[in-house]
């Protein structure tokens, strides 16, 4: 058969995707594997695993795990059920569910940067914040100066940046429940608890699922927040794993080490995404 | 809105709570998401580099449009707002024709190696982007390229959502139209051109305004891969401006932030359907 279409079209996207997606990406699995200053080009060698044998060993590596961890472990509990909540509302308005949902979700689309920069001023010395406190008869609280307070800080600011995101794809969710099926529900009687709890919740699942494994793989590539607040400290109490690769990269030069964290990174996220899979599988299969 | 009233009313009636308690928490809700941008705007409409003008304050204190005027005035500002809306202007367009130059191919074409690339382009989608800034940069710096628009340019064009969400889009659309404009003896490149763009304005409109969402805000490669301040854009510039030694400047900093936020609350306003659109295709990947 032939076709009204040349393959052709695909060329200028092609190249420009060979050339700034998959050369970079194959030439930093091989920077990952050397030695390698851009200052000191001449004394570049082949390392084999050492980068990664490095990676594993440093302080700071799992550091940056750490931080991820005890990132996920604050922000998702909270986020999750507060998007939970937000859909749930927002399936409830009849008037102006538009707008509330405009309102709600618009955080989404701004640069993290302009986010960071927002908090920051509150977050500061003589911000908002103290000047609440202040006002109140309290001490100003640094809050991006004490290591015990500045993770938290920074997870406040993901959780008010990231629920409106995530109750918007929690809300087309429910908007895919069959009517019929909630109809049959309230038919027999169930109470609008029992109808969330036995038909709305487990059909959300997968839903739900995905914002877990979003939220868990945005914490492994947090890198603005950092850079804008903290720059990793104080005494690394927010180093994040992307902030490690650029600061090992650009203020040490170390590239090849750089490299081979990037690597480990994309391991991480690459490891979550075959576990969502596999569970999303399995739910398809026990469905059946 | 699917279910209609019906499904509506039954789903309000059989809530716990009355609708004025939904509609109380959903005006709480709506007013806390905003409100860091309100005091965004207020702080930047101010007077000096006060910080913090309290609710209380707001009205209050006295507006100004003194921090835009330096912006425009002696700050490196304008310098940024102007990279980023140059580089912002020719990228969102290119994606676009892109999008559906190579969506279209992949759409209605076979050719070797179509499967692979379209596997490919879509892992790269989840792919952690970071993996690229030290390969970029060194792209860059050996041909020479570093601190230029190229640099700035030529890394948003690999993107390849639009082209995954164009190839989707024209899988789901029928070639007739396509076949017979073939059938009147039309070549490839005037179909692409004056039967398939024509019809293509709804998805074209998605991957334009995700483009110019990610491009504008764009943050990680316009960083490593300049060097002179002329040559920042809007985030980097604000960004590495707030970092400065000196005592920060809360009013001009956020009249800057503001700055950067105008384009997208139009963007939003205009496109709001667009971009949630865009974000469910890209999340049920």
């Amino acid at each position: 058969m032939k076709r009204s279409a040349r393959p052709l079209g695909v060329l200028p996207w092609g190249l420009a995707f060979l050339l700034f997606g998959l050369i970079p990406i194959a030439y930093a699995f091989g920077l990952s594997f050397q030695d390698f200053n851009p200052l000191r080009p001449d004394r570049t060698s082949w390392v084999g695993f050492a980068n990664y044998a490095a990676a594993l060993q440093s302080p700071s590596f799992w550091k940056a795990l750490r931080t991820t961890a005890l990132f996920v472990l604050g922000t998702l509990p909270i986020t999750l059920t507060l998007a939970y909540g937000v859909a749930s509302l927002l399936s409830r308005a009849r008037r102006a569910q538009s707008f509330f949902r405009a309102a709600i979700f618009f955080p989404a689309t701004l640069s993290m940067v302009v986010i960071s920069l927002v908090f920051k001023s509150l977050y500061a010395q003589e911000g908002l914040l103290n000047g609440w406190l202040a006002a109140g008869g309290l001490p100003r609280v640094p809050w991006l100066l004490d290591k015990n307070l500045a993770l938290p800080s920074i997870m406040l600011m993901d959780v008010w940046s990231s629920v409106g995101y995530y109750a918007i794809l929690i809300l087309a969710g429910r908007k895919t429940l069959p009517d019929d099926q909630l109809e049959a529900a309230r038919l027999e009687g169930l109470s609008a608890w029992e109808v969330e709890r036995r038909i709305v919740f487990p059909h959300l699942r997968p839903v739900l699922l995905f914002v877990v494994l979003l939220n868990t793989i945005r914490a492994f590539q947090i890198f603005i927040e950092v850079f804008v607040l903290t720059r990793g400290g104080p005494l690394e109490s927010t180093l994040t794993l992307v902030y490690h690769i650029y600061d090992r990269a650009f203020y040490h030069f170390e590239m090849g080490y750089a490299s081979s964290l990037a690597f480990l990174l994309l391991a991480f996220v690459g490891g979550l995404l075959v576990i969502q899979r596999t569970l999303l599988g399995a739910r398809a299969e026990a469905a059946r | 809105m699917t279910g209609g009233r019906g499904w509506n009313r039954a789903r309000a009636g059989a809530g716990p709570g009355p609708d004025f308690v939904v509609y109380a928490a959903l005006g709480a809700i709506s007013l806390l998401s905003l409100a860091p941008l309100l005091y965004m705007a207020r702080v930047s409409l101010g007077v000096g580099g006060d910080l913090p003008i309290a609710p209380s304050d707001w009205w209050g204190r006295p507006l100004s449009l003194e921090h835009y005027r330096d912006l425009w005035r002696g700050g490196p500002m304008g310098r940024f707002a102007l990279n980023s809306l140059l580089v912002t202007g020719v990228a969102v367009p290119l994606q676009i024709l892109f999008a559906a130059a190579a969506g279209h191919a992949l759409a209605r074409s076979r050719f070797l190696g179509r499967g692979m690339l379209l596997a490919l382009a879509t892992a790269f989608l989840i792919l952690p982007k970071q993996v690229l800034l030290v390969p970029l940069y060194l792209l860059f710096a050996n041909a020479g390229l570093l601190d230029s628009y190229a640099a700035l340019l030529l890394p948003h064009l690999a993107d390849p959502f639009g082209v995954l969400f164009m190839a989707h889009y024209y899988q789901t659309l029928s070639p007739e139209l396509e076949e017979a404009a073939r059938t009147d003896g039309l070549g490839p490149g005037a179909i692409f051109w004056r039967i398939v763009l024509p019809i293509s304005g709804p998805g074209l409109a998605v991957v334009g305004v995700n483009g110019f969402l990610t491009t504008w805000n764009a943050f990680l490669h316009p960083l490593v891969l300049t060097t002179s301040e002329s040559m920042r854009t809007l985030p980097v510039g604000l960004a590495l401006f707030a970092q400065s030694e000196h005592r920060v400047d809360w009013g001009a900093l956020l009249a800057g932030s503001t700055l950067a936020t105008l384009p997208v609350v139009l963007a939003f306003l205009l496109f709001q359907r667009q971009i949630v659109e865009g974000i469910l295709k890209g999340s049920s990947r």
